[in-house]
């Protein structure tokens, strides 16, 4: 860490805030305020070594003033880190080099909703549950959906291409981008795709600005693809005697089950326990080893129903010990809850943790889990698994035992993230598949990708951003 | 034994939108759903039969579609639907309601005890469960939080009151109001939800209970709207800051005075 010491930026002076004032109103520039600066210093990440204060916050209102902002910036050599809400899980949003930070707050307006041509058009800071929200009564919504769902802006959705529970029927966020508009680290405000369903007019920008975390410019304007509103969902919560029968089945729902649920999320015997315990959830999960919750949804009750009879049935024969059905709003909330508290119910549990976010392949999800489990006994540590497990997507928190000294876990931690990742490499995963590498997980890099493919991407970043200002120390190092 | 469940379908309440020039719901387009505090109704008498042994009846007064939550109760446990339904009965009140409800126990013959949840989250009344009882004369306890010990010939009950619990021994059969407190709900299962897809639910039409017709719809309903209106907040609140000790002084000075002013030291 100390990204700062690593560049040569310059600090923010008064009068670098004074221009900053000018041109955003004193209102809206934080400075020489310890306490309202603070809360962006973080994102999510548990751990309080990846959080740094900023030396200045800014809150634009319009893509004219952030482009001043930036232009300023690049003048002063003064690092600028743009924020959404800060839900983050990987450090996108924190200003590790310290600087200015941008966040896009104020931007919060829903610009258009184009029902001819089934999209909308946002502005950064919206509220990803505010998008289906404003689109009730026209039969359309906007299919991404991360499990931050009530809190995080849009934009942030995009910087780190957010994934979620339903990927693996409507895929991450980047299906739905069709248009940008954008900020570049030098002070252009650039258009990019639009409201086009096909467009091949030149390199594909739009999606190398999805998940690019804030390093290659600030969006002002987004235009998203809206499908038709699935009316009706149905939710299986199917409990397992082991990980090993629960996490066997995952593939082979879509395979041999020949239906593609919305959803297919995977907990093991330990996340099923703390969030029930955190919820005061009375289902019988002391004896359960795992449990998978599975969706499915449509606009035809009959069909709806056959098909979760068809995913429970295939669900028992293969060892499930009980499957419970929520096909309405208030059971499907219960058992959705269980899932959603599993990460709060273990920040509560233990601090020192690592919070993973490893993509293998789908098919290869049991070869995943099984190998975690020996890790954890290995290395006498608990490693919770749960996740998105139907699109290869888990999220296994290796957590320090209580009676641990801090060096021990800190020697130790390497020496597990090495074996994990490891097994990446032989299964053809990487690194996050939602969660994003902001600085947390950069040092990882050079451990599953190529040198070349960091030199590209080190490359465009140059093109892009040659001072380095833009969300510098993200993903990978410039020197 | 043989205990009947009274459960109402209600629109979920986070999707309900009202009608600002009329002050009433809308129900079109909105999700219905077991009262949520009929779960609790539900859950206790399937625990019972699950102790003592018996038949478990859920029975519901609305409109066709209302059997989707006589369903949902018999994919939970419960082993007998029965649908109260017939165009003579819109527009009753929880008067007229209670009175059909209770011809349709009478009807149904035999039943040791009769549960209901406290109230509807929509109507908020709790009006219905105390009035079949007072239609049936049996013998009723609202606010049940414990369902003790069970014979032939009573029930011991804890009710929740004010100042804590009542202990009630009530001689069957009887009617109850059950609170949370009572038992949390299980979820329906697969099977559950396969053996309520093939039951047969039994529809009760107003011909088949031999009713006074002056006594149903909405010209047996006593009940009479005068005026729907939303509350005025007249509260007036003042946020007091502080974030030094130079501020949090005259904070403290001020919320003084006020408290001061309403007698309230």
């Amino acid at each position: 860490m100390n990204e700062f010491e690593l560049y040569n930026f310059n600090p923010v002076t008064p009068e670098i805030v004074k221009q900053l004032e000018a041109i955003v109103g004193e209102k809206y520039v934080i400075f020489d305020d310890v306490e309202s600066l603070e809360q962006y210093s973080k994102d999510e990440v548990p751990d309080p070594a990846y959080r740094t204060m900023p030396e200045a916050v800014v809150r634009p209102s319009n893509k004219e003033e952030i482009a001043e902002i930036v232009k300023l910036a690049n003048r002063e050599n003064v690092p600028l880190t743009p924020r959404g809400a800060g839900s983050g899980l990987s450090g996108g949003c924190v200003p590790c080099c310290k600087g200015i930070v941008i966040s896009i707050d104020r931007m919060n307006k829903i610009i258009e909703i184009d029902r001819e041509n089934m999209m909308i058009v946002v502005e950064p800071g919206v509220v990803a549950n505010d998008i289906n929200e404003h689109l009730e009564g026209t039969g359309l919504f906007y299919a991404g959906y991360p499990m931050s769902v009530e809190t995080c802006y849009i934009a942030g959705n995009v910087a780190e291409n957010a994934g979620g529970g339903k990927a693996i029927k409507y895929g991450v966020t980047a299906r739905y981008v069709l248009g940008l508009e954008v900020v570049t680290p030098t002070g252009d405000i650039i258009e990019l795709g639009g409201k086009l369903v096909k467009n091949v007019t030149g390199y594909n920008l739009v999606q190398l600005m999805v998940g690019s975390e804030g390093t290659l410019g600030i969006f002002t304007k987004i235009i998203l693809k809206l499908i038709p509103r699935p009316t009706l969902q149905a939710d299986l919560l199917c409990l397992f005697n082991s990980s090993d029968e629960a996490i066997s089945m995952v593939p082979k729902i879509i395979t041999e089950g020949g239906i593609i649920p919305t959803s297919v999320e995977f907990m093991d015997k330990l996340s099923v326990q703390a969030g029930c315990e955190y919820l005061n959830e009375s289902l019988p999960y002391q004896n359960c080893g795992a449990m998978l919750l599975i969706s499915v949804d449509g606009n035809d009750a009959e069909e709806l129903e056959e098909q979760y009879i068809t995913i429970g049935k295939f669900c028992k024969e293969g060892g499930a010990t009980e499957v419970y059905v929520a096909d309405n709003s208030s059971t499907s909330e219960r058992i959705w809850s269980v899932r959603r508290n599993i990460a709060e119910a273990f920040n509560l549990i233990s601090k020192r943790q690592c919070n993973e976010d490893i993509v293998v392949p789908p098919a290869q999800i049991p070869e995943a889990i099984m190998f975690l489990e020996q890790i954890s006994k290995k290395y006498g540590i608990i490693i919770p698994c749960f996740g998105h497990a139907g699109d290869g997507n888990i999220h296994a928190r290796v957590t320090c035992p209580e009676d641990w000294s801090d060096e021990k876990w800190h020697d130790s931690v390497p020496l597990i993230l090495g074996e994990i990742y490891a097994m990446l490499r032989r299964t053809g995963g990487m690194l996050s598949g939602e969660h994003g590498i902001g600085h947390k997980r950069k040092k990882y890099m050079d451990q599953v990708v190529s040198p070349e493919y960091l030199a590209l991407l080190k490359g465009i970043k140059k093109t892009f951003d040659p001072n380095n200002i833009m969300n510098p120390g993200k993903i990978f190092d410039m020197v | 034994m043989r205990i009947v469940v009274l459960i109402k379908q209600v629109p979920e309440t986070k999707s309900v939108k009202m009608d600002e020039e009329t002050g009433t719901v809308i129900r079109e387009g909105v999700e219905s759903i077991v009262n949520p505090l009929d779960l609790y109704a539900i859950e206790a008498a399937i625990s019972l039969k699950d102790q003592y042994g018996g038949e478990t009846v859920a029975v519901s007064m609305g409109p066709p579609k209302a059997d989707i939550c006589i369903k949902e109760a018999l994919s939970m446990g419960i082993d007998k639907g029965v649908l109260v339904s017939d165009r003579a009965f819109a527009g009753s009140d929880t008067w007229a309601t209670s009175y059909i409800l209770g011809e349709t126990i009478k009807l149904l013959g035999d039943v040791d005890m009769i549960i209901c949840g406290e109230r509807a989250t929509d109507g908020d009344t709790g009006q219905v469960g105390p009035e079949v009882a007072a239609h049936l004369s049996l013998p009723v306890a609202s606010y049940i939080n414990a369902i003790e010990s069970f014979n032939n010939n009573s029930v011991s009950l804890s009710r929740q009151v004010e100042q804590g619990d009542e202990m009630l021994d009530v001689a069957l059969p009887c009617l109850l109001t059950v609170v949370k407190e009572v038992a949390t709900p299980r979820l329906p299962t697969l099977d559950g939800k396969i053996r309520a897809k093939a039951a047969d639910i039994q529809l009760i039409t107003a011909d088949m209970l031999k009713l006074n017709p002056d006594y149903i719809g909405l010209k047996g309903s006593p009940t009479r709207v005068a005026k729907i209106f939303r509350p005025k907040v007249t509260r007036e609140c003042e946020l007091l800051f502080a974030k030094d000790d130079a501020t949090i002084h005259a904070g403290v000075d001020k919320l003084y005075a006020f408290l001061d002013s309403k007698e309230a030291l």
